[in-house]
C-alpha cells in the first residue's frame, strides 16, 4: 500500500520533532507501532507529538485525552487523526 | 486540621458514607465519588486475597497502578503485620530481579496482560489488634553503583513527613489528582498516604495527559472541591497553550512537583496558564523531602521543618532530617549545594546519577549493561540536553560487528536497545549512538568533552558530517565519517533514492584538514576529481586527506572509500590566504 502524502508529511513532523536521528521516513512503517516495540518512542515523546499536532494542526486532544492517544498507535492511524481533525 | 498518623491506622476512624475517591468521567459515565465504605470492602476483598495466597516470608510485592486497588491492598498487608516492598517500576528485568523478595500482588507485567487476574470479589475488611509491621514499606532506587538499592522506611519517618506536609500544605478536603506513579516515595505520600492521612479524597486514576487534566479540573467543578495536582516536570513542561485553560484554572488549588528541578521558563509557564505556583519538592527516595521552593519567589531552596542542612567544602550537601532512619545524624548526600542568602542552590550530583523525564538512571549501569551485550567492547553514556534530556552513547564494537550502511546501523541500534528495555524504561534508552572501531580519545588519552562534542556535531550542524574518529595515516590523516540521515546536504536532493552530492565531500575534506593540518590556506579549484559513485545517507566511509605542498602549488589529496567502493579520489587545489588577500 503506498504512502500517502498526509502520511509522509506526519513521517518528516515525528522525525524532526523527536529528534529521531537514524529514521528516515521509509523506516517508518504505516502499520508499525509507533511506540515501544516499534519505532520505539516513549511517553515523553507522546507528549511532544501532541504538542506538535497542535502547533500544526491546531488539533486540542481535549476531552477524550485516552481515546485520542490510542490514534498514536500506528501511522496509519494517526494520520486518520489528521484527516478527520485538523483545523489547518 | 484533621491529620492523623499512619500508626494511628487513619483508614480505621472514618465513617462509610464518606467520600473516599473520585471516579472521574469516562465516555458517558459521568464523574462519581466513591465512598469510605466502598473502599473498606476492597480492603476486605485484599485480606481475603491475602488469606488465600500461600506465603511463608511474611513480604509481599506490590504494584498496582490503580490507586485505589493499591491503597485496599497496602492497608491490608499492614493490618497483617506484614511487609510491602514496591518495585519501581514493571519491567521484566525489574521484577525478575525481585523474584525472591516475596510473593506479588497486583497487575501483571506488560505483554502477560491477558492473564489478568479476575476482580477480587468485595467483602466486609476485618480490623485485628496485631501491630504495624516495622518496615512500612521497601522501595527500590538505583544507586550510585548501579544495582537496585532497598530503602527501608519506617512508619515513624513517614509519619514525621506526613506531618510536616499536612501542617504546611493542609489539603482541606480537596482532591488530590496525581501525574506520577505511587510505586516511589514521591507519588506514595503526596498521592495515597496524604490523602489518607488528611481525610481527602483522590482521584481513582493517574492523570497521564493535559488534556485529560482538562476535562476533571472542569468536571471537579460541579464535584464541588478543587484540585490539588501532584505533578512532575515532563508534564509540566508540556502543557499546550492551545488548550483553553482560563475557564477551569480556578478549580485548581495548588501544583506540585517534583522528581527533577523545573525548569524557570516551565515553572513561568505553568503559572501563566494555570493561575497558580508550582511548588516544586526536592527530596529523593533515600532521604525523603529535603526542600521546597516558589520559583515565582526565588530561586533558592528552603528546607523543610525539621530538616537541617550544611555543606562540606567539596560543596556536598549533609542532612540531618527527621524523615531519615537516623533523625539525629548528620549524612552525606550525593547532590552538591551551595547556601545562599535565602536557602540554598543545586549544583548537580557528585556521582554519576541522571535523571530522565524525571526517573533515575544510574549511567554506571548503563554503560555497564551495554558492555556486556554481545558485539560491543565498551560503551558510555552521557546525558544530551536537545529538547528533552537524553541519553548520548560512543559505542565501541567488535571487529566485524560494525554496521557500514543505514539499514545495518538501524538494525544494531534497534538490537541493542531492545537488549536495554529489559533494564530499564524507554524513556532512558540511548536515543544518539555513534559506533566506533576505536576508542576516540584526546592526546591525553581522554574522551574529553571536546572530542564528545565532536562526536555530536552534525546534530548542531546540519551540513557537518557525522565524526567518528581519526587516527594518522602515512603523511596525513584517516578519519571515519557517516553521511548523517537528516544532513542538509541530502535533503531534497533526488525525490527518490537522496544521496549526497560530491561538494558536500570537498567541503568536509576542507573542514576536517583546516583542523589537522592547521591549514591557512583556500579551495582554488578542484584537480583530477573523480566521483565514482555517490554515498547514501547513513553511509560510513573513510576519508584519507594528504596535505601536499611542493614547490609553487600545495594541493589536498582525498580519498573517500566505504565498502562499497570508492566515492572519491583526486586532489584539490589550494591557494595560501596571503596570496590570496593580496
Amino acid at each position: 500500500m503506498t504512502t500517502t502524502a498526509l502520511e509522509h508529511e506526519l513521517k518528516e513532523m515525528i522525525i524532526e520533532t523527536l529528534e529521531l536521528e537514524d529514521v528516515t521516513p521509509d523506516d517508518i512503517d504505516r502499520d508499525e507501532p509507533l511506540f515501544v516495540e516499534g519505532l520505539g518512542l516513549d511517553s515523553i515523546d507522546a507528549l511532544e507529538l501532541g504538542l506538535a499536532l497542535q502547533k500544526r494542526y491546531g488539533i486540542t486532544l481535549e476531552s477524550e485525552a485516552e481515546s485520542s492517544r490510542q490514534h498514536f498507535a500506528n501511522l496509519k492511524s494517526l494520520a486518520a487523526l489528521v484527516e478527520s481533525r485538523r483545523q489547518k | 486540621m484533621t491529620f492523623r498518623e499512619l500508626t494511628e491506622r487513619p483508614w480505621r476512624h472514618r465513617s462509610a458514607a464518606e467520600v473516599f475517591a473520585w471516579i472521574p468521567p469516562a465516555g458517558a459515565a459521568p464523574a462519581r465519588w466513591f465512598t469510605v465504605g466502598e473502599w473498606h470492602a476492597r480492603i476486605g476483598a485484599w485480606q481475603q486475597h491475602l488469606l488465600d495466597t500461600p506465603n511463608e516470608s511474611g513480604i509481599w510485592r506490590l504494584f498496582e497502578p490503580d490507586p485505589i486497588e493499591f491503597s485496599a491492598a497496602l492497608i491490608a498487608i499492614w493490618e497483617r503485620g506484614e511487609r510491602v516492598v514496591l518495585p519501581a517500576d514493571n519491567q521484566p528485568e525489574t521484577l525478575a530481579n525481585l523474584r525472591a523478595t516475596g510473593v506479588a500482588l497486583g497487575a501483571p507485567p506488560p505483554a502477560h496482560e491477558d492473564d489478568a487476574p479476575t476482580e477480587l470479589p468485595s467483602r466486609p475488611p476485618r480490623w485485628s489488634s496485631r501491630s504495624l509491621p516495622d518496615i512500612a514499606v521497601s522501595l527500590y532506587t538505583s544507586g550510585s553503583s548501579g544495582e537496585p538499592q532497598r530503602l527501608d522506611k519506617r512508619f515513624d519517618q513517614l509519619d514525621a513527613e506526613l506531618a510536616t506536609q499536612a501542617s504546611l500544605w493542609p489539603l482541606r478536603s480537596q482532591l488530590v489528582v496525581s501525574q506520577v506513579s505511587h510505586q516511589h516515595i514521591y507519588g506514595l505520600l503526596f498521592s495515597i498516604l496524604r490523602p489518607l492521612c488528611e481525610a481527602s479524597p483522590f482521584a481513582a486514576q493517574t492523570c497521564r495527559y493535559p488534556e485529560t487534566l482538562r476535562t476533571w479540573l472542569q468536571s471537579s467543578r460541579t464535584a464541588g472541591r478543587r484540585i490539588i495536582l501532584v505533578s512532575a516536570p515532563p508534564a509540566l513542561s508540556r502543557l499546550p497553550e492551545a488548550l483553553d485553560w482560563k475557564p477551569v484554572s480556578a478549580a485548581l488549588e495548588t501544583i506540585y512537583s517534583s522528581g527533577a528541578p523545573l525548569s524557570k521558563g516551565a515553572s513561568d509557564q505553568v503559572h501563566e496558564l494555570l493561575g497558580k505556583p508550582v511548588h516544586e519538592v526536592y527530596g529523593s527516595s533515600e532521604t525523603g523531602g529535603i526542600a521546597w521552593r516558589i520559583q515565582r519567589h526565588g530561586p533558592d531552596w528552603i528546607a523543610l521543618p525539621g530538616v537541617d542542612v550544611r555543606h562540606d567544602e567539596d560543596n556536598r550537601l549533609w542532612l540531618r532530617s527527621r524523615h531519615l532512619a537516623s533523625p539525629d545524624q548528620w549524612q552525606r548526600q550525593a547532590d552538591r549545594i551551595a547556601l545562599t542568602e535565602a536557602g540554598f542552590e543545586l549544583l548537580g550530583r557528585a556521582d554519576r546519577i541522571v535523571k530522565i523525564g524525571g526517573k533515575r538512571i544510574s549511567l554506571t549501569a548503563m554503560d555497564r549493561a551495554l558492555a556486556t551485550l554481545p558485539g560491543v567492547e565498551r560503551a558510555r553514556t552521557w546525558t544530551l540536553q536537545r529538547r528533552e534530556l537524553r541519553l548520548a552513547a560512543v559505542i565501541q564494537l567488535t571487529p566485524g560487528t560494525m554496521p557500514h550502511d543505514h539499514r545495518h546501523h538501524r538494525a544494531m541500534v534497534k538490537r541493542l536497545r531492545r537488549a536495554l528495555a529489559a533494564h530499564f524504561e524507554t524513556p532512558a534508552l540511548p536515543r544518539y549512538w555513534r559506533f566506533v572501531d576505536h576508542w576516540p580519545t584526546n592526546t591525553q588519552g581522554k574522551l574529553s568533552a571536546e572530542i564528545r562534542q565532536r562526536l555530536f556535531r552534525d546534530l548542531e550542524d546540519r551540513r557537518a558530517p557525522r565524526w567518528l574518529g581519526e587516527h594518522p595515516h602515512q603523511n596525513g590523516w584517516k578519519i571515519t565519517l557517516e553521511v548523517p540521515e537528516r544532513c542538509a546536504f541530502v535533503d531534497g536532493h533526488f525525490d527518490g533514492q537522496p544521496v549526497l552530492p560530491g561538494i558536500a565531500l570537498v567541503q568536509w575534506a576542507m573542514q576536517q584538514a583546516r583542523r589537522l593540518f592547521a591549514l591557512r590556506s583556500d579551495f582554488a579549484g578542484l584537480e583530477r576529481l573523480r566521483f565514482p559513485q555517490p554515498l547514501l545517507p547513513g553511509d560510513r566511509f573513510e576519508m584519507t586527506l594528504d596535505h601536499r605542498h611542493g614547490d609553487a602549488n600545495e594541493s589536498l589529496r582525498i580519498d573517500c572509500d566505504s565498502q562499497r567502493g570508492k566515492h572519491v579520489t583526486g586532489r584539490i587545489a589550494l591557494v595560501t590566504r596571503q596570496e590570496w588577500e593580496r
